[in-house]
């Protein structure tokens, strides 16, 4: 009998499903948290999955080429089967038990955190995280959105006493310790945000107006990427941070140099206010889906980390201070010079004088060397709005290599 | 079910099945427009239901006091603060459109054209009175400064639920109303002369639903 | 008493419209409307399919210049308008307004709709709120870019494309297409339910009008709560109501709102939501149980299973929505009771894929296009089947929830399996519905491109899940979790998405040519029982029947039946008195 394509194409596609799971490299990778228990019901999901998708495959494909039509053939009359159907509802259900009981078992363990647990909070608006931590007396002060402003970027209560020892981390990276479980409470200042990092596998959305949790156990020292899993605008994609699993030990070091809210009122701010507001100018402008601050030059654009300083090569082969006029530059009209290795794919930004010279404070407390600023235009600091056609007047200096 | 099935032995239960396992129609006797008009019906209940669901999960969680309905709807007649008042009125005025139109209903099996007709404007009537209590309603909240937005009495979500629950609510009655006319014009312009004046029935049952939520709504 | 009652269609004659007009674009006739339906779904399907390829390109070939103008709110515009229209303009309006429109009159033996005027209203509804939603892309700020669950308070903020404007045209087109929904839902129940021919029960009633029957009834109770969320968030956007709106601080702005509830839309979303997966899979279900039937010569095994678990499945369609939102925030102890009630329903929903299966056996099987495309969707469906029990069952769904896992999963079985119904109805009904038959080669060649171009781009993509590559992301960069092998496996994904793309182009080609150069279709090209083919005229006339409405004496299914001479006997055919 002649084989009809579509049964070989059935059964191709059935052996190559299994076979491309067995080769490709896509799979969970290494896990670094206490979940394997979501990992076994993923595994035993996926052996009761897998072997129905087989054989229900493998049956169809075989089935279509042996019943192939014959003229004048009368299929087999058989309306309904009654033993049949209920022997195959009672293994569909007793599969379904299986697979849904160790769910169930682990959804437990996930909504419930043990005891010893500590706390950390993660604060997340568009489009970069923060992190409190409640301090020597364990208990956050309390907070909420309608208390957050320009010096509170927390919107801590004020006059809540819990909240004076709050450890506020400004930036994008928390250090946790391994070995240890972790509340992760999650707060949102605007949309839905999800704080996630896939080798942990725990996830949760963050809900502006309410307060959410999941826990989980690092073990695993490592420096983890943590993505935004829930769409929260034009740069969700760039919503990016840093969770780094250390030694208890180089924990508590870290923890000493972080700054509590008390001293945070003080002054004793890791960025005065106008950086700070630089920086979250530069985040609602989505500058950092291309650059980062933490030393890693992207594909798209060079770090942040001192880049203010020292010389570059641009594309052209010429060799280019980066000064301040050079910084304005290069905001203002991206195209104009290229950095060698890169291509001239950002957009110009829209942002007011006063945004610009938050986001040089920022950039100037990233660098940390002394600023070069060339004596040459620095009295002209105020006017920012360089003529376009002026041809690149600075560059002709000698770069002072240092 | 038609009385022929209820006049025999049958239970419920056993007619119901007879009647779904039969062929040609499952509700034996009922126009296609009632039948209709009935399956509407459910599908307005579940926005209503989905409304009321929303002002149940606003009323649990917001945090800033609710105000006292009975306090916010009070009237002032000749001195007195009656509470409800309002809504009392209102609520009479629509009950009482159901009662002429039932009877409007029955004039229309008995074909009495102009007594259907009468009634039906009578509905109509009341319910445009309805409206208007309403129209009457809301600019007294919004002088008292509530405002979808905001309410100076506590949650601005009672403004919220207030203003879109019964501004939908009053929606149906102002369609109610036309519906009501518009057939009344029709009935005794003879366009259902070939009719069972099923039409009638129809929009009472409209009418009648629309009764039901005020109860819900305003509650 | 069932002696004495005749169809009350028998006894009202038809107005037939006598000009142009009145037959094909304001037309009463069920048949029109399905058409219309069906090409304005098809249009606008077309627009999502051509956002989609743009996505895949910008997916697999980030920073490439052509591609230049596609910036990140273009980027979040399309895969929003690209999942409503497709789930909504396209499915949603294809499987009930087209192929409910053509198959419930003709299938139940009636002359046409219960109110036909009202279903003609139906479509132009449908029509305008498609205008509207195009109308979406000329409004400034262009259309939205909240995803197609517009969850709040992402909608209305300012770091949302289309925050604005574009959220108002798509709800509010949202809201005047379930009015359309609406006017043509009421009519395909009261007519399933009040106009049946002679002999027709419910038990006897093809399994394409029992899908499109409880999909609608669905769609009836589930569009509400749309409706609503789309009202308070309206007025939310508009009035400055807080019903989805907490305190917020948007991108260094406080807004004044205090109070709301962003889970409470998700919630009502939901609510819809979910039995909008059933609205689309329901109908699919019942197409490919006729087309697998007829096409196997063989009744579909389990017939009274069959119709149970669509009724099971729509009923717990209703109580398992909040298994979209595991990882939403919501109080945790739901993750117990909606984990089970979605492993619940995998039950009967297995057990109509084991019926599938099992009529093929010991069948006489003919491999037409139909055919193809029924088997096609079996095994799609499988695949999108099971990995819905990953997603269903609550602790496996929070590392792979957001991820393209999720993406695979919907696109398998929401996505491509209607989609593979939808042509294998289209290729079975189109000879019914022209009077011609379509090409058989083209669609040959259309149905292996489509459906291993399919597969091709939603298999791999499970395992991109498993790594952890997020949806929704504009740009991913090589990073951890982001190997450049996975980024080799996102372009080999967009070639599969462009071809399968281009290959579309048979399909119209196909449809266009065979209506005017197609073999001439006989009335009942593939031995089929059901009552459409049992039609005096092909194509059916307006009011479909002759002056007596047909009569049905047996079930749709009766292919093989031993001691007869042919292998199908029609519906229309009496039993013989042994029996």
């Amino acid at each position: 009998m002649r084989i009809a394509l579509i049964a070989i194409l059935l059964f191709v596609v059935t052996v190559g499903s299994v076979v491309f799971n067995f080769t490709t490299p896509f799979h969970f990778d290494a896990i670094g948290s206490n979940w394997e228990l979501i990992d076994i019901t993923v595994y035993i999901t996926f052996i009761i999955c897998g072997i129905v998708f087989v054989v229900l495959g493998l049956l169809m494909a075989w089935w279509v080429h042996k019943f192939q039509y014959k003229e004048g053939k009368f299929a087999e009359y058989e309306p309904e089967n009654a033993s049949l159907e209920s022997g195959l509802t009672i293994i569909t259900t007793i599969g379904v038990v299986v697979m849904l009981a160790p769910g169930l078992v682990a959804w437990n363990d996930y909504i419930h955190p043990p005891k010893d647990a500590y706390e950390l909070e993660v604060y997340s608006k568009q489009w970069t995280w923060m992190y409190r931590l409640p301090g020597a007396d364990g208990v956050f002060g309390a907070a909420h959105n309608k208390y957050v402003e320009f010096d509170n970027p927390f919107g801590m209560k004020k006059d809540d006493p819990y909240g004076d020892d709050d450890i506020l981390i400004l930036t994008d990276t928390v250090k946790i310790p391994v070995d240890r479980p972790v509340k992760v409470l999650l707060r949102s200042e605007d949309v839905l945000h999800d704080f996630w990092v896939p080798s942990i596998r725990a996830k949760m959305d963050a809900v502006p107006g309410m307060v959410t949790y999941f826990w989980f156990e690092p073990i695993v020292e490592k420096m983890y990427e943590v993505l935004c899993a829930e769409l929260c605008g034009r740069n969700h994609h760039s919503m990016r941070g840093w969770m780094h699993v250390v030694s208890m030990e180089e924990y508590g070091t870290w923890l000493n140099d972080q700054v509590t809210w008390a001293g945070f009122q003080e002054g004793q701010v890791p960025l005065s206010p106008e950086a700070a507001r630089g920086r979250d100018i530069a985040t609602t402008n989505g500058c950092f889906a291309c650059h980062t601050i933490d030393g890693r030059n992207l594909d798209t654009g060079p770090t942040w980390l001192d880049i203010w300083g020292g010389t570059v090569t641009l594309d052209d082969g010429t060799t280019r201070v980066r000064d301040e006029a050079y910084i304005i530059k290069s905001i203002l009209d991206p195209h104009a010079e290229i950095v060698e290795g890169y291509s001239p794919t950002m957009n110009v930004p829209e942002i007011t004088e006063e945004e610009l010279q938050s986001i040089l404070d920022f950039m100037r407390v990233l660098t940390s060397e002394p600023v070069k600023t060339e004596p040459a235009i620095e009295g002209e600091e105020g006017s920012v709005d360089l003529p376009e056609g002026e041809p690149t007047t600075q560059p002709t200096e000698e770069p002072t290599t240092d | 079910m038609t009385d022929t099935t209820l006049s025999s032995q049958e239970s419920i239960f056993t007619s119901t099945a007879k009647d779904w396992s039969s062929d040609m129609t499952t509700f034996k006797g009922v126009p296609w427009g009632k039948a209709m008009m009935w399956i509407f019906l459910l599908s307005d209940t579940f926005i209503f239901t989905c409304f009321l669901v929303g002002y149940m999960v606003m009323r649990m969680t917001v945090t800033e006091p609710w105000p006292v309905a009975s306090e916010v709807f009070a009237l002032t007649v000749w001195g007195v603060s009656v509470p409800l008042l309002l809504i009392a009125i209102m609520t009479f005025i629509l009950i009482t459109s159901s009662g002429t139109m039932a009877m409007a209903v029955n004039m229309g099996y008995q074909r009495r054209k102009w007594a259907v007709f009468w009634l039906m404007v009578a509905t109509a009537a009341l319910g445009a009175s309805f409206v208007g209590m309403q129209c009457f309603e809301w600019p007294k909240l919004i002088l008292e400064g509530v405002r979808p937005w905001y309410n100076p009495m506590g949650a601005p979500q009672f403004g919220s639920i207030f203003f879109m629950v019964t501004g939908f609510h009053g929606l149906h009655v102002s369609v109610g109303v036309a519906y009501l006319l518009i057939v009344a014009i029709r009935v005794v312009r003879g366009k259902y002369d070939h009719t069972n004046f099923e039409i009638v029935e129809i929009t009472g049952l409209y009418w009648h639903f629309v009764d039901l939520f005020v109860v819900r709504t305003e509650a | 008493m069932a002696t004495v009652e005749v169809p009350y269609q028998e006894t009202v004659p038809l107005h037939h419209p006598k000009t142009w007009i009145g037959k094909y674009i304001f037309s009463q006739d069920h048949k029109i409307i399905a058409v219309q339906y069906g090409v304005t779904a098809m249009a606008v399907g077309l627009v999502a399919l051509i956002l989609s390829e743009f996505m895949r390109l910008q997916i697999a070939f980030p920073g490439w210049e052509w591609m230049d103008f596609f910036t990140a709110d273009h980027y979040y515009q399309a895969i929003t308008m690209h999942g409503m229209i497709m789930v909504i303009y396209l499915l949603t309006a294809f499987l009930l307004g087209a192929f409910g429109n053509f198959c419930i009159p003709l299938m139940c033996g009636a002359r046409d709709m219960v109110f036909p005027f009202v279903n003609m209203l139906s479509y132009w509804v449908y029509l305008l709120s498609v205008i509207i939603l195009m109308v979406s892309y000329f409004v400034p700020g262009g259309p939205t870019g909240a995803g197609w669950t517009l969850y709040p308070p992402q909608t209305i903020t300012a770091g949302t494309p289309g925050h604005d404007w574009g959220i108002a045209t798509m709800l509010i087109s949202l809201a005047v297409f379930i009015v359309a929904f609406t006017m043509g839902g009421l009519n395909y129940i009261t007519t399933i339910l009040q106009a049946r021919t002679r002999g027709l029960t419910l038990m006897r009633m093809p399994l394409t009008v029992w899908g499109i029957f409880i999909a609608t009834f669905l769609g009836l109770v589930a569009f509400p709560a749309l409706f609503v969320s789309a009202v308070m968030m309206l007025l939310d956007n508009f009035l400055g109501t807080s019903f989805f709106m907490p305190a917020i601080v948007s991108l260094g702005e406080k807004l004044q709102y205090s109070g709301g509830q962003p889970l409470l839309f998700q919630h009502l979303f939901w609510f819809f939501g979910h039995p909008e997966v059933y609205i689309v899979a329901l109908p699919a279900f019942g197409v490919v149980s006729d087309l697998i039937s007829v096409h196997a010569r063989k009744n579909i095994f389990g017939y009274r299973m069959m119709v149970w678990a669509i009724v099971a499945i729509g009923a717990l369609s209703l109580i398992v929505w909040a298994h979209h939102m595991y990882v939403a925030g919501m109080h945790p102890s739901f993750g117990y009771f909606f984990a089970t009630t979605t492993l619940i329903i995998a039950v009967p929903t297995a057990l109509k894929v084991y019926n599938w299966i099992l009529t093929l056996w010991r069948a006489n099987i003919r491999i037409t296009v139909p055919m193809l495309f029924a088997l096609a969707f079996v095994l799609t469906f499988i695949v999108g089947g099971i990995t819905g029990l990953f997603l269903g069952n609550v602790i496996i769904d929070i590392p792979l929830s957001d991820t393209y896992f999720v993406v695979a999963h919907f696109h398998m079985v929401m996505g491509v399996s209607p989609i593979l119904a939808i042509f294998g109805g289209i290729y079975h009904w189109y000879p019914k519905l022209t009077g011609r038959m379509l090409n058989d080669t083209i669609g040959r060649i259309h149905f292996y491109f489509t459906f291993i171009g399919t597969y091709a781009i939603y298999f791999p993509m499970h395992y991109l899940g498993f790594i952890g590559v997020p949806r929704r992301y504009y740009e991913t960069g090589i990073s951890d979790f982001y190997p450049q092998t996975a980024h080799d496996l996102n372009v080999f994904i967009t070639v599969a998405a462009l071809i399968v793309g281009a290959s579309q182009v048979l399909f119209i080609v196909n449809l266009v040519h065979s209506y005017f150069n197609g073999k001439k279709a006989p009335a009942n090209p593939w031995g089929a029982n059901s009552l459409e083919w049992c039609t005096p005229e092909t194509p059916p006339r307006h009011g479909n029947w002759e002056d007596q409405l047909p009569t049905v004496h047996r079930w749709a299914y009766d292919f093989g039946v031993p001691g007869e001479e042919k292998d199908h006997v029609p519906q229309t055919v009496p039993r013989r008195k042994a029996s």
